[in-house]
């Protein structure tokens, strides 16, 4: 029993490693081919596919389904009550490996109003997006951005409640400052930074 | 008293007051030890898990809220990571570093730390003194900032140190000197910086040199405007004990408990009691209570020096926990609860030492009840077993007087009963005994007098051949003293040569064999009967010795050993018999020699009485013949005569055969009833006998084979003994009949018959009890002999006062019947 638990807890992490080596991969492969040149709205694109895709996975057919069979649940404190990661805390923390990496590219959930304010927009491009997708929410926005000398292609991608579980725990945690979150609503983005120089 | 209380206590062990006693004590002290130790043990278990789950509730309660400490403190420096100018400040920083080239770089970092190691005033004011060290100066001294984001009195006094560093892990701006210049290589900056990505980093507790205590620190990378990279990192080092000490030595309860917080390596963050920085004790403790989910354990070791059972609850701080080290895996602060022991199990100490003391006063009472209880138990029962000692004496005299009403009672008086009855029965038994003793002794006495009356000597001796009894003829036999012979071996006392002796101890073994002895022991009798018979007067001279006689002085004694009766397990017993054969054989010898003398003149006399009738027959016939003219019948007289001759020349001849000569005559079918008439009329020719009146019975039977002259004697002697039995005068009746080939002459008279004491005796030679000359003594022995002869049987009988009747019987010869040859008669 102990055995497939810890399987299980380590089978995200597997999971999470694979996704960030087969984003890489194909980041590579775009580095390595510059000459017609792709532009970063469609590498940010293809970033934003694969991230989504591997976190619906992750969402329906990892924790879902353990929930359902009540084998592990999916919990904030995952490290310390034997549980899987949350799907956003899923996202951050796959996101936190390719930065780790120093690829350069960097992804990161963002939201109005976020639990932690670590979360919350940086920039001004991050907010005008954010706010943006009241109207059009299936519009990314993007931009480019500055850091001292530094420059940046920013695409925020709108992000919806893809479970009941991102609901549930946004409506009941203490420090979320919003509570009325719906099914599918957009409770937030996804930004992709990719470095221009 | 004390005699009675004796057997109870040394002869039985334990006595039955003591046992019971404390049988009492053991079904009061045994459920109780069981059940004290049951309750001690189940009330220990649930204190354990009733403050085990406490103590895990207040560790997870007290990590919560170090947790949310440590997460303000980590807020209130963020503010500083997020100040915008600071964040500019070290993007230009960043620039300016990225920008410059590394060679032209090299030598000022290397002037600029050692610049500020020397602290140099230059360097030091560059550092302390730029526009992101006064930010730091404000923020610290809370002059920068709101008023509910005022640092607290006591963090600002924990923390020791508080710098920034540029994105290459150098000194970017300090409140004080103490710092170091260079941190690219310190732990905390590698995992704060974490490759650019940036993460919180709570360094675990360690000694810092300059701040002089235990510390733990807080680094928060500095993000760029974007938060795409780190910047930079803020430092803040702060003394772990002054940090947590407010919060964690506030929580007390009882004596001992407390909380306190440690690292995943067991060293002591904050505790009341241990100072920080030490690590606990009980090795097997720690990896126990570090665990990632709150629980409580029970220990071996309470972690604070103490051995002994300790329950500890414990949780980790689970935010802070995330941070520590840079990762979870890397380290861990945990809450860790505890109360010491003996306090925690106080409370039921007291109750079990109540219990104790409670128990121990009602075993007292136990024990003083249970000794009235057995005393009025035992008492009736001692008085019982004493009455039954004296029962076994046969001395109770009172009945035992016991009023318990209980079986005990019934037991007094079922003994009361039984003494009754064994009294009774003593009583009888007695006198039957004395009755007994009494009879015996005039048994013996009895029996010695018998004994010492028989002129016989008796002896009896034991197996070894000492004398046991000698009765009083022996006594004068063997000429002993009274009491002289007392336990002598006979074989001494007998005067005996060594002859005798041999033959008299070859008996004794012989008979202690159980054997037949050698010889028939009436051997004397044939003997004196021999001798007795005067034709036929041999006397057989066997051995003294081996004809059992042995003499004593001038007697003569023959000896018989007798076994006797021995009692079980004793040796065998014997008598020797003495009889006093010295007058016998004198007799004997005297009777022999007047048989020798009479037997002549009784012969003579019957020879004459036989030879009487025909001799007067001859005589008559003589006279006869001498008046007889006529020849024919002088010459049939003769011949007559000669008849007569001839029958005294048998009767001669007959006279011899009564000495047992067979005669060589040859045997012949002879008609008896002829035979009984002839020797009817020989008898009353030759007797006077007017007044007999003869009644004759004959029927037609077989002849007999016999000789017919020795037949007729025969008759003739039972007839002449019949006749003159009645003398001459009575009625005599003769019957002849047959019955399965026997032929049975019965001849009666009505005499007076034969006294009883005779009748044995009539076939006696010369018995008789006519007078001398009147009879010989061997008509009827003769009678006998030639019966017997002819294989017929004779015999009296003579029932009292109805006279004599003679049975002959003889077999029958039938096949032979022939006319016998003519016979004379008279």
């Amino acid at each position: 029993m102990r055995l497939i638990l810890t399987v299980i807890r380590a089978r995200p992490l597997w999971l999470a490693l694979a996704l960030a080596c087969a984003s890489t991969y194909s980041l590579q492969a775009k580095d390595a081919a510059p000459p017609p040149g792709i532009p970063p709205e469609k590498v940010a694109d293809f970033v934003h596919a694969v991230l989504d895709a591997d976190r619906t996975i992750y969402t329906n057919q990892v924790v879902n389904r353990m929930q359902a069979k009540g084998i592990v649940s999916a919990a904030e404190h995952w490290e310390h009550e034997n549980a899987l990661p949350l799907p956003a805390q899923f996202l951050q923390h796959s996101g936190k490996l390719v930065a780790e990496s120093g690829r350069g590219i960097r992804y990161r959930l963002i939201s109005l109003w976020p639990i932690y304010q670590r979360n919350a927009p940086a920039t001004d491009l991050e907010r005008r997006a954010l706010e943006s997708f009241a109207q059009t929410p299936d519009r990314p926005f993007t931009g480019i951005v500055t850091s001292g000398r530094k420059q940046y292609f920013q695409a925020i991608y709108s992000d919806r409640a893809v479970s009941a579980a991102c609901v549930k725990c946004h409506n009941s945690h203490p420090l979320s400052p919003k509570r009325d979150f719906a099914l599918n609503d957009v409770m937030g983005g996804m930004t992709i930074t990719i470095p221009l120089d | 008293m004390t005699s009675t209380a004796r057997p109870f206590s040394s002869a039985l062990g334990w006595g039955l007051k003591r046992k019971l006693i404390v049988s009492m004590l053991m079904v009061g002290v045994v459920p109780l030890l069981l059940g004290l130790s049951l309750a001690f043990l189940q009330g220990s278990k649930e204190i354990q898990v009733v403050s085990g789950e406490s103590f895990q509730a207040l560790a997870t309660e007290a990590a919560r809220k170090l947790d949310l400490l440590v997460a303000e403190e980590v807020a209130r420096t963020s503010r500083i990571a997020v100040h915008p100018d600071i964040v500019r400040a070290l993007e230009h920083r960043r620039d300016a570093l990225h920008a410059s080239d590394q060679n032209a770089t090299l030598p000022t970092l290397v002037q600029q730390r050692a610049h500020w190691a020397a602290r140099d005033p230059a360097a030091v004011k560059a550092i302390t003194g730029n526009s992101t060290a006064l930010l730091l100066q404000s923020f610290y001294a809370g002059s920068q900032n709101e008023s509910d984001q005022l640092l607290p009195q006591v963090v600002r006094a924990a923390t020791k140190k508080l710098f920034i560093t540029d994105v290459q892990g150098n000194l970017f701006a300090a409140l004080t000197t103490k710092p170091g210049f260079s941190h690219a290589e310190a732990a905390w900056w590698k995992g704060t910086f974490n490759k650019g990505v940036g993460q919180l980093y709570i360094e675990d507790l360690h000694f810092d040199e300059q701040a002089d205590a235990y510390v733990f620190s807080i680094s928060l990378p500095v993000m760029d405007s974007l938060r795409y990279e780190v910047v930079g990192v803020v430092h803040r080092v702060i003394d772990a004990k002054e940090f947590f000490s407010p919060s964690t030595h506030t929580i007390r309860f009882g004596k001992t408990g407390h909380v306190m917080l440690i690292d995943s390596r067991g060293m002591v963050l904050s505790c009341p009691i241990l100072p920080t920085g030490v690590q606990l004790s009980g090795a097997s403790l720690i990896p126990q209570v570090t665990v990632r989910q709150p629980g409580w354990v029970t220990a071996d070791s309470d972690g604070h020096g103490g051995q002994g059972t300790a329950i500890i609850g414990f949780a980790p701080l689970p935010e802070t926990s995330r941070a520590t080290n840079g990762a979870l895996e890397n380290g861990a602060w945990h809450t860790f609860v505890w109360q010491s022991s003996d306090e925690l199990f106080a409370p039921i100490r007291h109750l079990m030492m109540w219990m104790m003391i409670l128990a121990t006063v009602a075993l007292t009472l136990l024990a003083t009840l249970g000794y009235f209880a057995a005393s009025r138990i035992v008492t009736p029962v001692r008085r019982l077993q004493e009455a039954a000692r004296l029962i076994g004496r046969g001395e109770l005299r009172e009945p035992i007087q016991i009023h318990t009403g209980d079986e005990l009672e019934e037991l007094a008086v079922e003994f009361n009963r039984m003494n009754t009855q064994l009294e009774a029965a003593f009583a009888g038994l007695s006198t039957q005994v004395e009755e007994k003793t009494q009879e015996v002794q005039y048994l013996q006495k009895s029996t010695d007098q018998v004994l010492d009356a028989v002129p016989t000597p008796i002896i009896m001796i034991d197996q070894q051949g000492l004398v046991q009894y000698m009765n009083r003829a022996s006594r004068d036999a063997l000429q002993t003293q009274e009491n002289s012979w007392s336990s002598r071996p006979l074989f001494d006392l007998l005067p005996l040569d060594d002859d005798h002796l041999q033959a008299l101890r070859r008996d004794l073994r012989l008979v202690e064999e159980n054997k037949p002895t050698a010889l028939p022991s009436p051997d004397q009798e044939p003997a004196l009967k021999e001798a007795r018979d005067p034709l036929n007067q041999t006397l057989s001279q066997a051995s003294r010795s081996a004809r059992r006689e042995l003499r004593i002085g001038s007697h003569l004694y023959h000896y018989e050993w007798f076994p006797l009766e021995s009692r079980s397990g004793a040796g065998k017993r014997f008598g020797l018999v003495l009889r006093d054969t010295t007058d016998e054989s004198r007799l004997q010898d005297q009777l022999i020699q007047a048989e020798k003398s009479g037997s002549l003149d009784v012969l003579t006399a019957g020879i004459g009485h036989e030879l009487n009738n025909p001799l007067f027959g001859i005589l008559g016939l003589g006279e006869a013949i001498q008046e007889e003219e006529d020849l024919a019948r002088a010459k049939g007289y003769a011949q007559d005569i000669v008849g007569h001759g001839r029958k005294m020349a048998a009767i001669i001849r007959d006279f011899t055969g009564v000495a047992a000569r067979e005669s060589k005559s040859q045997r012949v079918p002879v008609d008896v009833t002829a035979q009984l008439e002839q020797a009817l009329a020989i008898v009353q020719t030759s007797h006077d006998c007017l007044g007999l009146n003869v009644q004759k019975h004959y029927v037609t039977v077989s002849p007999v084979t016999a000789l017919p002259d020795q037949l007729r004697l025969a008759f003739i002697n039972v007839l002449t003994n019949a006749i003159q039995a009645m003398s001459g005068r009575g009625d005599l009746w003769l019957t002849t009949e047959e019955q399965d080939d026997l032929i049975t002459i019965t001849i009666r008279d009505n005499g007076p018959g034969i006294p009883k004491q005779h009748l044995g005796k009539v076939f006696d030679p010369f018995y008789t009890t006519k007078g001398q000359g009147e009879g010989s003594g061997l008509g009827l022995t003769v009678a006998q002999r030639l019966i017997k002869k002819f294989g017929g049987e004779i015999r009296l009988e003579s029932p009292e006062g109805q006279g004599t009747t003679c049975v002959i019987t003889l077999p029958a010869d039938k096949a032979g019947v022939r006319k016998e040859e003519p016979c004379v008669s008279s």
